[in-house]
């Protein structure tokens, strides 16, 4: 059987550059290889040579439209290694943070991942014209649009500014109204529907010995999440949902991502009413300790975990980043073999893969 | 690439992808521009030091308009459009 | 983390050491879920396939450390579960100590599928090479990178004051 070699990549139209090599028989992916590697910056590298506030900036960059999960989870090994204690104030700004971050990614996933790629340029429009909503709230909050530095080993690094209460009602009010347009344009859309239903399958046990993460393990069955699991910050105190579905194919990829939206409005209701008064951040020694720690939180992607080796100095000894588009990676070739040609974009897509996330 | 006029070059540029870059640069017909978008791609940014990048892709391809920021803003990047309006604008084109 | 927490930590670390008898060299149970566990190279198999039967099914991260006054280079993967709700929350780290001339140690990818590309970017990174990996190759690098495994200590890049 002879094949034909496909090169997807390096320069598309997503959100960053990767390869895939795809063997081709006929219209049928025989196998398909990534290539990953075009936007591996050194991330862990330069950051045994600066200290620990100054890697800040640069460890949020891997992604940037979702920086502040990353931040947190730099930050969180830090704080176990100092034994720093954040206040009850400094963790519900974290947590409100996080969760209109995570609305953000998701619609700039849905955006592109799921509109450009399926040729739907209506959901694109949409989802970055909503998505503006959203940067002008974290504007407000922290000064930046998109990667904030916001979070310092100790806490936070300003308080909540007046009338950022109000913005946020109204900006979920509106979302709330238009999600349902964003359901009837693009996930209802028999067009759409039709490509992405059954296609992709990623079977329970196959997503558990990949060791897939967010929401492709939730649409496989699996309702695992470290906010529930392992909570930090002040999920415990909270009552939401993790939405899962049992198909596993594209479509219920995307639907985990809709609703996981919906319980996030829900969640930032539940944290607007009673915030904590008190300080924001606890001084902290601009030293890491002797000794590791593991840091786990969700992202919008996966779970992220940064592992910290600590000498006493400065500057870590050791940081290791392990992404949830990294991990997600494992699945591509597998769910790709024996698929159509037309079919790849569809489950690129439902995978949100990040390059430079994965790469660092 | 047969059909672009412009390679905006957002982010940093690494050594694996430097040598695809050449190749679109050169698949791209004549009057063809080039800008350089973050700061990354100016300078190589918060990055410079790092083992894998290139911090001057100016040595790679020409490039004509520099935007700032980390990352620009959507108002950044509208001026560099404009800026290199201008310098088309300023060009003399020579009858054959 | 209340008393039930921390007793489950000490009990799984003691099952593992009796289970495991003296294929293990320790197994700590330090605080908030972790338990810390290491063994030697040539029983890395056994106990990576012990430790899944009993339930630690997938693979959050590989990594080295390097320590070049030590003359040791230690392979650390992190072990979580997604199929046993009471080790939802555990997280067990399998340390290995190698040394730094030519590591290598017996890949763990045919226990854990998910540790294939970790292990990839460990051999990229610090030269460890995983004896058995199906597919051994450069992950993140350029094409032709010629120097040292970078994340070993001997690449130094100019530090900023």
């Amino acid at each position: 059987m002879s094949t034909l070699d496909l090169n997807v990549g390096p320069q598309h139209p997503g959100s960053g550059h990767m390869r895939i090599k795809a063997k081709t028989d006929g219209d049928i992916i025989v196998e398909a290889t990534p290539d990953i590697g075009y936007v591996h910056r050194g991330c862990e590298k330069i950051a045994e040579s600066r200290n620990i506030i100054k890697n800040i900036p640069m460890l949020e960059r891997p992604n940037i439209a979702d920086s502040s999960h990353l931040n947190w989870s730099y930050i969180k090994p830090i704080e176990e290694l100092q034994k720093v204690e954040v206040p009850e104030r400094g963790l519900h700004i974290r947590t409100m943070l996080c969760e209109i971050n995570r609305i953000a990614s998701h619609l700039y996933g849905m955006a592109i991942m799921g509109g450009i790629f399926s040729g739907h340029t209506t959901m694109y429009m949409f989802g970055f014209g909503d998505r503006e909503l959203l940067l002008d709230l974290h504007e407000m909050l922290t000064g930046a649009r998109m990667t904030f530095s916001f979070f310092v080993p100790g806490g936070v690094r300003r308080d909540l500014p007046k009338g950022f209460i109000e913005k946020l009602a109204e900006t979920l009010g509106y979302l709330e109204r238009h999600l349902v347009a964003i359901d009837r344009v693009f996930l209802s859309n028999p067009l759409f529907v039709e490509r992405a239903r059954g296609v992709g399958v990623l079977r329970k046990e196959d997503a558990i010995k990949l060791g897939v993460v967010g929401p492709v393990l939730r649409a496989s069955g699996v309702a695992c999440d470290v906010r529930k699991d392992t909570p930090y910050g002040v999920y415990d105190k909270v009552d939401f949902e993790i939405p899962s579905f049992k198909e596993g194919d594209s479509l219920s990829r995307w639907l985990v991502r809709f609703e996981e939206m919906k319980q996030s409005i829900l969640i930032l209701r539940q944290l607007m009413r009673d915030i904590p008064k008190g300080p924001i951040a606890r001084k902290s020694p601009l030293v890491v300790p002797k000794g590791e720690a593991i840091g786990r939180i969700e992202s919008s992607r996966g779970e992220i975990n940064h592992y910290i080796v600590g000498d006493g100095g400065d500057k870590p000894y050791r940081v290791k980043m392990s992404t949830g588009s990294f991990k997600n990676l494992a699945a591509l070739p597998f769910l790709l073999k024996g698929v159509r040609i037309g079919d790849l974009p569809i489950i690129y897509g439902s995978l949100d893969y990040w390059p430079v996330e994965a790469d660092r | 690439m047969r059909q672009s006029d412009l390679l905006i070059i957002e982010g940093t540029v690494t050594k694996k992808m430097l040598k695809r870059i050449k190749v679109i640069w050169e698949q791209m017909p004549n009057p063809k521009y080039a800008i350089a978008m973050g700061d990354c791609a100016c300078s190589g940014g918060l990055f410079h030091d790092s083992y894998s990048i290139i911090n001057e892709v100016e040595k790679a391809i020409p490039i004509d308009v520099y935007i700032p920021g980390c990352p620009p803003r959507p108002e950044a990047l509208l001026n560099g459009i404009i800026k290199l309006r201008e310098k088309i604008r300023r060009e003399k084109v020579y009858p054959r | 983390m209340t008393a039930t927490s921390s007793t489950l930590e000490q009990d799984i670390a003691i099952t593992i050491k009796e289970h495991l008898g003296s294929a293990v060299e320790n197994a700590t149970a330090l605080d908030k879920g972790r338990i810390s566990v290491i063994t030697r190279k040539e029983v890395a198999r056994d106990v990576a396939a012990w430790l899944q039967r009993f339930g630690l099914d997938h693979v959050l991260a590989v990594s080295g450390v390097d320590y070049p006054w030590e003359n040791r280079l230690d392979v650390v993967y992190f072990l979580s579960s997604y199929s046993r709700d009471n080790l939802k929350h555990v997280v067990v780290s399998l340390k290995i100590h190698l040394e730094r001339e030519k590591p290598s140690l017996p890949s763990l990818t045919p226990t854990w599928e998910s540790a294939n590309m970790f292990e990839r970017e460990t051999y990229e990174m610090f030269g460890v090479n995983f004896e058995g990996h199906p597919n051994l190759q450069k992950l993140l690098l350029e094409d032709n990178w010629d120097g040292p495994p970078p994340l070993r200590k001997d690449l130094k890049i100019p530090e900023l004051a």
